[in-house]
């Protein structure tokens, strides 16, 4: 509850006798205004003179001794840390972990800025991989949200530019990512971290197959080898967390095969070996069910769905109808976990789920058949008319709700429940 | 039981942890300044030709870029039973020329024992092409230093640069100088 709303509303409450004017100022004072925001401007006037420092350096960066260049990259990096630690000492956490951060990047600008300076070539990655060993390091050290990011961005970048420029694929710097950062993660499982953290592994695995020229369905294997992670994992907030992203990159994949999979050039680049494909996945499926098992979590097991591999199935007909099962089945076991954990946000994107699914099969299925104008005629009723019978199955189920929800699975906030509980 | 995060998440760890991480971090830097050095000082030297480029191609901000006349290469100078793919990661032989320009001998994909007289430079495979391929060496970027007096964006354009690059003996690269050679000639 912000102070605003407090301030805006409390005349009100006095005025219904819900609390006494006594109560009202009590309550005020409970939630002070918000002391930080004076510290901004001090933040912001530094950030502009940094920015002025930066662009005269910058402007002369060429005509600088070399013995300068290396002592200015060097001080900054060690000014930028000192200060981090002086700002965390006195207690400003944000700032303190911001300073730190930017110590990081200066440390790789300074690797790449040295490198152009001596003309210098690195033939692999290691160069690099120091950044990342070093963002890990104090992520470890600092327990910060904001150093967690930067180093998940940091080896994405690292990755990212090994398999661009160097044409392969780092395996140390994945290997780093995955066990720094993902035994931090199973240690301390704060949500938005988990998120940045499965999206950094999924960037990564995805460039690994596109090294790899492999088929590009071989991503999901260990994409859901990142969500069998978050069965295992004790805290269900954090799990969500992390299992989010890999289950919106299965959704969207089995979304674009209902939608334009059904012509057979399409579904032949889909197509790994079967035995090696099924059984590598079917691996993880029973890592991920035991997990399941072990926390009592079999309710989220139809999440499995959108792996199905349906892109083995002919091209046409009997694939476009096969993932359409597939979407629909998909929305209906949101629908029903919503309904039995009386969860809205879940209800909402069960709505959502199911209604897009409706508009792919009547796109698919109608398309060729209905006359243009009647067709955007019933999809548009069918929508609305499917859209009000789940507003108002949706409004009765919580009107039903006893007052007190069931925590445990609603405990992730609010604005990003609906993306967890996917 | 002691494990990693809580060890290293201890306050009382921070100041000498933070310490320890600046100082490897400051060192490596100033490594990375030591291997620039090494290459020189250690390293094999080779001079490597380049070919005219296309004007509006040569400068960018504060790097010149080139062209060497080893960046193409005849398929027949690969050697390897498996056809040459885009982006493979090569090994290129050189040897001394008689006016002291290295030119390519073969192609590899993994590194070949070099003889007196020859040095191994890494590169990738930009393109194949039926007859030949075409590499990029890293080193196609030259950052001019400031009043170093060569006119490299003109000179570039109308006669061949030498290139003077060095080879240190784990394998990095560097461009040493680059010279202009047309300009004394004339």
């Amino acid at each position: 509850m912000s102070r605003k709303f407090l301030e805006t509303e409390s005349p009100g409450w006095v005025a219904d006798g819900l609390i006494s004017e006594a109560q009202r100022q009590q309550l005020l004072a409970r939630y002070p205004t918000d002391a930080p925001t004076l510290g901004l401007l001090p933040l912001l006037g530094s950030v502009l003179v940094g920015l002025s420092a930066l662009s005269v350096v910058a402007a002369n960066w060429q005509a600088l001794p070399a013995a300068l260049r290396l002592a200015l990259l060097l001080g900054s990096l060690l000014g930028a840390y000192g200060a981090g630690a002086y700002f965390l000492r006195r207690g400003n956490a944000d700032l303190g972990h911001g300073l730190i951060g930017l110590g990081l990047i200066l440390f790789g600008a300074s690797i790449i800025l040295v490198s152009q300076l001596y003309q210098l070539v690195g033939y692999d990655v290691s160069g690099l991989l120091a950044w990342v060993v070093a963002g890990t390091a104090l992520s470890y050290v600092y327990g910060s949200r904001l150093l967690v990011l930067l180093t998940v961005l940091i080896g994405a970048a690292v990755q990212t530019y090994c398999v661009q420029v160097l044409g392969s694929f780092s395996y140390a710097t994945a290997a780093l990512v995955a066990a720094g950062l993902g035994y931090y993660w199973w240690r301390r499982p704060a949500v938005v971290s988990s998120t940045v953290l499965a999206v950094g592994l999924l960037w990564q695995a995805g460039l690994l197959v596109a090294v790899l020229h492999a088929k590009i369905t071989w991503f999901f294997v260990p994409a859901m080898a990142i969500y069998a992670a978050g069965d295992w994992q004790a805290n269900r907030a954090g799990a969500r967390a992390l299992q989010a992203p890999p289950l919106v990159a299965a959704y969207l994949f089995m979304f674009g095969l209902a939608t334009f999979g059904e012509t057979d050039t399409y579904a032949n680049v889909l197509r790994p070996p079967l035995l090696p494909y099924l059984a590598s996945l079917a691996a993880v499926f029973a890592l991920s069910v035991a997990g399941k098992r072990a926390h009592g979590r079999m309710n989220t097991l139809l999440d499995w769905l959108l792996l199905l591999p349906g892109f083995y199935l002919p091209g046409g007909l009997p694939l476009a109808v096969a993932t359409l099962v597939v979407l629909y089945a998909h929305a209906g076991s949101v629908l029903a976990r919503a309904h039995r954990n009386q969860d809205s946000d879940q209800l909402t994107l069960g709505a959502v789920l199911f209604v897009a699914a409706t508009a792919v099969a009547y796109f698919k299925l109608t398309w060729a058949f209905l006359d243009k104008s009647l067709f955007f005629l019933l999809g548009g009723v069918l929508l609305l008319g499917l859209s009000w019978y789940l507003r108002r199955r949706n409004a009765q189920t919580l009107a039903a709700a006893p007052p007190a929800l069931p925590t445990e699975a609603t405990d992730a906030p609010d604005a990003e429940a609906s993306i967890h509980n996917l | 039981m002691p494990d990693l995060l809580t060890w290293a998440s201890n306050p009382a760890r921070r100041r000498p942890l933070l310490r320890l991480l600046v100082a490897a971090q400051v060192l490596y830097v100033l490594g990375v300044a030591g291997a620039g050095y090494a290459t020189t000082a250690l390293g094999q030297h080779v001079v490597l030709a380049t070919t005219p480029v296309d004007p509006r191609d040569l400068l960018h901000g504060d790097f010149v870029r080139l062209r060497y006349v080893i960046s193409d290469a005849s398929l027949n100078q690969w050697h390897d039973a498996a056809a040459p793919r885009r982006r493979q990661g090569v090994f290129v032989l050189l040897a001394q020329g008689p006016d002291s320009l290295s030119t390519t001998v073969g192609v590899y994909p993994k590194a070949p024992t070099a003889a007196p007289g020859q040095a191994v430079l890494r590169a990738w495979i930009t393109d194949v092409y039926r007859h030949s391929l075409t590499l990029r060496f890293n080193l196609e970027r030259y950052y001019v230093p400031e009043g170093s007096g060569l006119r490299l964006e003109k000179a570039g354009r109308l006669h061949p640069l030498r290139v003077h690059v060095g080879i240190a003996p784990w394998g990095q690269a560097r461009i040493e100088r680059v010279e202009d050679v047309g300009a004394v000639r004339k």
